[in-house]
């Protein structure tokens, strides 16, 4: 009853406030704004998964919202001073929370509607380009609503309305929501691996895990289609967190009582002193009542140090708290549970804590959404404290300037940053003594927390104050904030690119160990100073609105704000304004006029155009690059650099060649382009980087010209968006793409299918396939393959050590400066890597072979890994697939502007960002061991066989690539970490799958698809091994490297490869063959139950029922069933599960299974635990985890089971 | 100093009319405004403090234009709110200091004198460290009235400072508020009429927001004499003596009703002349009977 009235009571209020209507106009235009804003999403923007995934990240955005209504309904009574007439009242404690509770809830939930009903209207709006949306669901919306936004909301109410109801205050919602959040991300950590996701999901307190566990391998089809439905592990998420909300409720109903705010409830002996009145009753004679009003100044010394008093006292308001003391320990429980596996990688291994990545990506990176957060409600506080207090009408007549109490004010907002910075740096270098890792590197704490983000934060602090000054509605005003810093990091999203339009935005920057922030420093300061210049307009524009009295109307603020602005706010807005210009141009002739600054639009319209252009001359006939000689200076401290190199140019083909097709390099310089005969030029086309030289006499079969050429590099300023880093005071990584191409670069096309569409272009044609291929011509270079004589010459600055293929034939220096001369052996495949840094090297041997690592001194953990992997790689390949060319081979490290790691002849380069600094502890997978074994194997497959340049390609090189590593992988760690290893590419293939632009072919037709050529490609090599036997594949692989090994072979298809794989299958494997290569298959198998009966002797009948099946699937996932009639695994096990096994095997061989139910019957000589179907998961199967069934006793029968 | 305010009018924005045309003239010393609660005293009180904008009419002080030229009045202004707050962990010394600052006092040495002052001239010296949050009411307003001294204002403004205070401390804050009056314009608000009685030399009614009459509250007084006529009633027979007397006031006196009627002339035999009291002044302008409503019977005001 009282229950009842409380409740109704808090919603009619509710309905009552201006705040109720604007959050709903807000819960229902983002939605709504966002389903226009996306553009350019593979998937339909209605489809379920994306309703979801929307709904979920919008009600994080709602939590504010949340935020702002328990609040109220919490602490309402206490701030309004009207709580002694509910205390004292005869309502039971847990109605008034009870009733305030879903009062609040009620009104909540009906304002969350809006998300659902903001996507849905958006996407049946008439005027939205077709194809962006697909039917109407409404079951999707209704399943978002039901599953995450409404008991997202119970849980996060539940949690905020405890904390601010028991602290008795609106804001402590927040530290409320933060606990939650971080239970959640601490669960979250616990629980991480593939070995638990289920748990994982199961520990978000916001159900998106969950979501993405039960969709994580939905093909693009059907994700387009199918509903998220009731997923299990969704549910018991769901139901779990509603108990926890239950119980912090239930907590809070033990724990509040009705009882004063400040009274004995809270007993604190030392403060709560009673105070004795010593007035008397009459007061002093008249004659000493002189209060001294002498010696007060106005002047602008007395101005600064009033501005310094608004500061300190402010800080001691705020910051000498014991809610700010809340606050920093959350940041650091965040920072934390952020930064204990930061830097994860793939195969469940993560990077060392290396501090750029602890103050970069964790400190920098995860925590900003956090801090933003944080600034909006310390800058909401700040401006709104005084009048909180009930000080707000005697501070505002206080004779000081609005200027003065608002820069007061941001340099508390600034010391408290300052200050957080400083103990976030603090517990950087706590956690990295933590996770073990000792070197401190403070420099890069500071360049990083002070010297960037600091920056953003300040930037965010002026407009976060000024936001709150002019909105002047807290909850809202946080609100305005977060929504902003949400739509800066969505900018790109919203199509607003150029980052003077961003506020507070720079053009990026990536920290690297051998750099710094060298490259990016210069970009990022202009466009800070331009950003500050507009914090200054904001804090003018805060200074005339600032809130002082009782005016709120809007006209009347206006006109307050339109006297205000005289003087010296007039010669603010005008300073500003004139800095705003000012540098806004200097930005803008950097960013566009002395460096080109495109839209995508405008790039892709151009690689439409030179298609649209060029294109006919696909198949024109070119020549051969046959030698390269090239001079290379490179001025790292200048970021420059200028090649000089000259190409022999063979015409292999059958024709003559009349013309020839010149691609200079869009990101560099190219000039004084020359021939060794006559030429003219008859198209230069500058824009679309294409000409055309005529030459006088055709180049017959058979002869050669020479091409001379330089290109030149040198940064201009600085750019919108990055900044060139090819050439880094320390670290150059340059290669083939800045030299001039020789004809028509298929490559350079437009990919992507949509964006091709609204460029009117046709459709991609698919690659030759490599029975095209095949059916051409043989001969040196017909397949697109070029092997090439090199000789470079680089110079560099004197400390570095410049490194490209080839052997060194000469060092010397000349002119302070250091010079190398590379020449190679025999002909190779040409890449043009040419690196060079200050290096520290270590050597090694194999065979007589010279190994060595050159490294950022300080990246030198993993390198005795990497020197092993090279030796145990080269014995292995050169043992079972054949001798290895070169006498040399060298791993050498690049800044990690670029993520990955290459193989080129003798040469591994290696990005600093990979692998140099994983962190590999016992039970680890080694990836630095893989990765090197991996690329090691490039000079076998890509580097001896180099496969014709048709579909399928990718198989020859990357797949035995990936399948030579694990070869070496098992043999130096053994079969179990073998088996975790072949888990995870497993997984990495499914969920490949899942993304719409990745269309999938079956492997022989592979082409650009890396979940494909990598991971599927490991699996089924893998598969194969397991069912064939190393010997035969690897012999298989050797046949297969003899026949195409060596210039004078013809470069290999897939095709080719997939005979020699044939010849080693024998004909009861040959349908897997086939599944595996040829299509697109999938398994799904399963262990219904088993049961296990006593035949004596201690023996035991086993009866497995199992359930199989056998599809086929098209590119974008759509499935067909097939026939089955395999050989699978089927084993029984006893004992507990050990590793990756289900226990100690009692029986394991391949049965023969067709689809559909049935039932297998075996003997085993002792009593089982499990049996199953596949039991150690080698199909290629969506759900893996009821292979396996637990053996259940004599006669009792799985319900679900029917017995054939 | 001198204040003078003309033709002030302000109309909320829900279309409520605080202010209609108020025009007064206030000099050094007291000066009471007595209303009832929402007649508009502290809408006037805030445009005067410069809180609010008027919508039509000005408000000088001595040469100082109190709308335009906000940052003049604020140096030379106190205000003292109907109702403020304190930070509850702050110590008084520490928030008087403060605001000190504010209020222009830069020099650490000067501001000390000043706090100092200040504290002991309130009473709060001895209390001076002690945190705000465990004041009384009246110390915590006492505090306020010296946040208001700060930098020696010429125009101070308290509004309704005595309401929830015990009797000694009213009287302690009412004696304080006196011995400031000596040295500036003082604009004391308030709904009880012995505040204005005992302190103020002239005085204002505000009602429905218009200024109802403005005079010396002693002056006032003496022109109710012989006017105000008194008797006690049966309850009974009360309507019958609203109907047929001009009613100041009814209130219960030892169970019996006291009847307080205004006539010029005695009402009836069983009357009897009352001497008059500020109450009666304020009640028989409430009542129509006098200033600006009894346009019937204007009365003399000694200016």
């Amino acid at each position: 009853m009282t229950l009842g009235e409380v409740f109704r009571f808090e919603v009619e209020y509710r309905l009552r406030q201006p705040s109720t209507w604007v959050y709903a106009l807000v819960l229902f235009g983002i939605p709504f704004l966002m389903m226009h804003a996306i553009n350019g999403s593979s998937q339909y923007l209605n489809a379920p998964v994306m309703v979801a995934n929307a709904s979920a990240l919008l009600g994080g955005i709602a939590m504010l919202v949340t935020a702002g209504i328990f609040g109220d309904a919490a602490a309402r009574d206490v701030q309004s001073r009207m709580h002694a007439l509910f205390y004292t009242s005869p309502l039971r404690e847990a109605h008034y929370l009870g009733g305030r509770f879903l009062g609040g809830l009620a009104v909540n939930a009906a304002l969350l509607l809006g998300v659902p009903l903001g996507l849905f209207l958006a996407s049946v709006m008439p005027y939205m380009a077709a194809g962006k949306f697909g039917p109407v669901q409404p079951a999707a919306y209704a399943q978002a609503y039901l599953l995450l936004l409404l008991p997202n909301l119970v849980v996060i109410g539940a949690f905020m309305f405890a904390a601010a109801a028991l602290t008795r205050q609106s804001l402590a919602t927040y530290p409320g929501g933060i606990t939650l959040y971080l239970l959640g991300a601490i669960a979250g950590r616990l629980t991480n691996g593939v070995a638990n996701q289920r748990l994982s999901a199961l520990a978000d307190p916001f159900g998106a895990r969950a979501v993405a566990l039960a969709t994580r391998y939905w093909t693009p089809a059907e994700s387009n289609a199918r509903l998220i439905g009731w997923p299990d592990a969704l549910l018991w998420n769901r139901a779990l967190w509603l108990v926890v909300a239950a119980g912090a409720f239930a907590l809070l109903v033990a724990r509040f009582r009705f009882a004063h705010p400040n009274g004995a409830a809270r007993r604190r002996g030392w403060r709560r002193r009673r105070l004795v009145d010593t007035a008397p009753e009459r007061i002093v004679p008249i004659a000493s009542m002189d209060v001294p009003d002498s010696g007060r100044s106005f002047t602008t010394a007395g101005r600064v140090r009033q501005t310094l008093a608004v500061a300190a006292h402010e800080w001691r308001e705020i910051a000498a708290t014991r809610a700010f003391l809340v606050i920093l320990a959350g940041a650091l429980v965040f920072a934390f549970a952020y930064g204990w596996d930061v830097g994860s990688e793939i195969f469940g291994t993560s990077t060392w804590p290396v501090t750029h990545l602890i103050a970069g990506t964790v400190l920098s990176g995860a925590l900003a959404p956090v801090m933003a957060l944080l600034i909006a409600i310390l800058a909401g506080e700040l401006v709104w404290r005084e009048r909180d207090m009930g000080m707000g009408d005697i501070a505002a007549v206080a004779p000081v300037p609005n200027g003065v109490a608002l820069l007061g004010r941001f340099l508390a907002l600034a010391a408290m940053l300052v200050t957080l910075q400083a103990v976030l740096m603090g517990a950087g270098v706590l956690l990295q003594a933590l996770l073990g890792y000792h070197r401190y590197e403070l420099g890069v704490y500071v360049k990083l927390l002070f010297g960037i983000k600091l920056v953003d934060y300040l930037l965010l602090g002026a407009l976060a104050m000024a936001v709150h000054v002019v909105v002047n509605q807290k909850y809202l005003g946080h609100l305005v904030v977060v929504l902003y810093f949400a739509s800066t990091v969505a900018s790109e999203l919203i199509g607003l690119r150029h980052h003077l339009l961003v506020y507070g935005s720079d053009p990026g920057w990536v920290w690297s160990d051998l750099n710094g922030l060298a490259p990016f420093l210069a970009g990022f300061v202009w466009f800070k100073l331009y950003w500050a210049a507009w914090a200054l307009l904001l804090a003018v524009v805060a200074s005339l609105f600032w809130v002082r009295g009782r005016e709120g109307g809007l006209r009347a603020r206006l006109s307050l704000a339109g006297e205000r602005l005289r003087g010296p706010a007039r010669v603010a807005a005008a300073t500003a304004i004139t800095l705003i210009v000012t540098l806004g141009g200097f930005v803008f002739y950097n960013t566009n006029v002395l460096n080109d600054y495109s839209d995508p639009d405008d790039v892709a319209a151009r690689a439409a155009e030179c298609e649209r252009r060029y294109k006919r001359f696909e198949d024109a006939p070119r020549p051969s690059l046959a030698a390269a000689r090239m001079r290379v200076e490179l001025y790292p401290a200048q970021r420059a650099a200028e090649i000089l190199g000259t190409f022999r140019l063979v015409n292999r083909t059958t024709r003559a060649i009349d013309s020839l097709h010149v691609l200079p390099s869009p990101d560099v310089e190219t000039r004084a382009l020359r021939f060794d005969r006559a030429a003219r030029l008859v198209v230069d086309d500058g824009v679309l980087h294409y000409r055309i030289y005529a030459l006088d006499r055709p180049l017959a079969p058979g002869d050669s010209l020479s091409m001379s050429f330089q290109v030149v590099s040198r940064p201009r300023g600085f750019r919108n968006a990055g900044a060139p880093t090819e050439v880094t005071p320390n670290g150059a990584y340059i290669d083939r793409r800045w030299l001039p191409a020789l004809g028509y670069r298929a490559g350079r096309e437009l990919v992507d299918e949509r964006a091709r569409h609204e460029h009117g272009l046709p459709p991609r044609p698919l690659p030759p396939t490599a029975g095209d291929v095949e059916a051409r011509e043989a001969g040196p270079g017909a397949r697109g393959v070029e092997l090439v004589d090199v000789e470079t010459v680089i110079g560099t600055d004197a400390r570095q050590i410049a490194i490209t293929s080839g052997t060194l034939v000469r060092e010397w220096r000349e002119k302070g400066r250091r010079y190398f001369q590379y020449r190679t052996g025999a002909p190779v495949r040409y890449g043009g890597a040419i690196v060079s840094a200050e290096y520290a090297v270590r050597e090694a041997s194999w065979n007589g072979v010279r190994l060595r690592v050159f490294y950022h001194p300080s990246h030198d953990v993993n390198v005795g890994r990497m020197i092993r992997s090279m030796q145990a790689s080269l014995a292995y390949y050169s043992r079972h697939f054949g001798p290895y060319q070169y006498r040399e081979l060298s791993i050498v490290e690049f800044p990690r502007y670029a993520a990955f790691a290459r193989a080129h002849p003798h040469m591994i380069t290696f990005s600093e960002g990979s692998a140099f600094l994983t962190r590999v502890d016992s039970g680890d997978v080694d990836r630095p061991f893989f990765v090197v074994a991996h690329e090691t194997a490039h000079q076998w497959w890509g580097g001896q066989v180099i496969p014709a340049e048709a579909a399928g390609a990718p198989l020859v090189s990357e797949m035995l690539a990936q399948y030579s590593s694990m070869m070496v992988f098992e043999t130096a760690y053994g079969r179990e970490m073998a088996r975790r290893f072949y888990d995870y590419n497993l997984d990495e293939y499914l969920r490949g799958r899942s993304v719409y632009t990745n269309r999938e072919v079956p492997l022989l037709d592979v082409t650009n698809q890396k979940y494909l050529y990598y991971f599927k490609g490991a699996v089924a090599m893998y598969t194969l091994r397991e069912r064939l036997g190393a010997d035969a594949v690897n012999g298989a692989l050797r046949r297969f490297r003899e026949k195409f090994a060596g210039p004078a072979a013809p470069p290999p298809t897939s095709r080719a490869l997939y005979a020699e794989l044939q010849a080693a299958t024998p004909d009861s494997l040959r349908p897997l063959l086939s599944d595996l290569f040829e299509h697109v298959t999938l398994w799904n198998v399963r262990a219904d139950s088993a049961r296990a009966d006593p035949i004596g002797g201690g023996a035991y009948r086993v009866t497995l029922f199992v359930d199989a099946s056998k599809a086929r699937a098209d590119s974008i996932g759509n499935q067909t069933p097939v026939a089955m009639n395999d050989l699978v695994e089927v084993g029984v096990f006893a004992g507990p599960p050990r590793g990756g096994s289900p226990g100690e095997t009692l029986y394991l061989r391949q049965h023969r299974i067709r689809a559909g139910k049935q039932t297998i019957v075996l003997t085993v000589p002792r009593l089982p635990t499990r049996a199953g179907i596949d039991p150690y998961r080698t199909l290629i199967e969506r759900e893996r985890d009821d292979n396996v069934a637990e053996i259940g006793g004599g006669t009792r029968r799985d319900a679900r089971q029917d017995d054939p | 100093m001198h204040l003078a305010i003309r033709g002030v009018s302000k109309t909320y924005t829900n279309g409520v009319r605080a202010l209609r045309d108020v025009t007064l003239d206030i000099p050094r010393g007291m000066y009471g405004l007595l209303g009832p609660n929402g007649a508009g005293k502290s809408t006037l009180m805030r445009t005067i403090a410069t809180l609010q904008e008027p919508d039509t009419g000005s408000i000088t002080l001595g040469d100082i234009d109190v709308v335009r030229e906000k940052d003049r009045v604020r140096r030379t202004l106190g205000y003292l709110p109907q109702e403020f707050g304190v930070y509850p962990g702050a110590s008084a010394e520490r928030l008087l200091n403060h605001f000190a600052v504010l209020e222009g006092f830069t020099d650490r040495a000067e501001r000390r004198r000043v706090v100092e002052a200040l504290l002991r001239q309130t009473n709060l010296w001895d209390v001076r460290r002690e945190r705000l949050g465990g004041y009384s009411g009246g110390m915590r307003q006492r505090f306020g009235i010296a946040v208001a001294l700060l930098g020696g204002p010429s125009l101070i403004i308290v509004d309704e400072p005595t309401a929830g205070l015990d009797p000694a401390e009213r009287v302690r804050f009412l004696n304080l508020l006196s011995e400031i009056g000596e040295q500036a314009v003082v604009i004391l608000s308030t709904h009880i009429v012995e505040d204005v009685a005992e302190l103020c030399s002239r005085m204002a009614i505000i009602d429905k927001g218009e200024i109802q009459l403005e005079a010396e509250p002693l002056a006032a007084i003496a022109a109710l004499r012989g006017r105000v006529w008194r008797r006690f009633v049966a309850k009974a027979e009360l309507p019958e003596v609203e109907r047929s007397h001009r009613v100041i006031c009814t209130r219960l006196q030892s169970g019996r009703t006291l009847v307080h009627v205004y006539a010029e002339s005695l009402p009836g035999p069983d009357f009897e002349p009352a001497e008059p009291g500020l109450e009666d002044v304020y009640f028989s302008v409430m009542a129509g009977h006098q200033g600006a409503r009894a346009v019937a019977a204007p009365l003399e005001v000694a200016s």
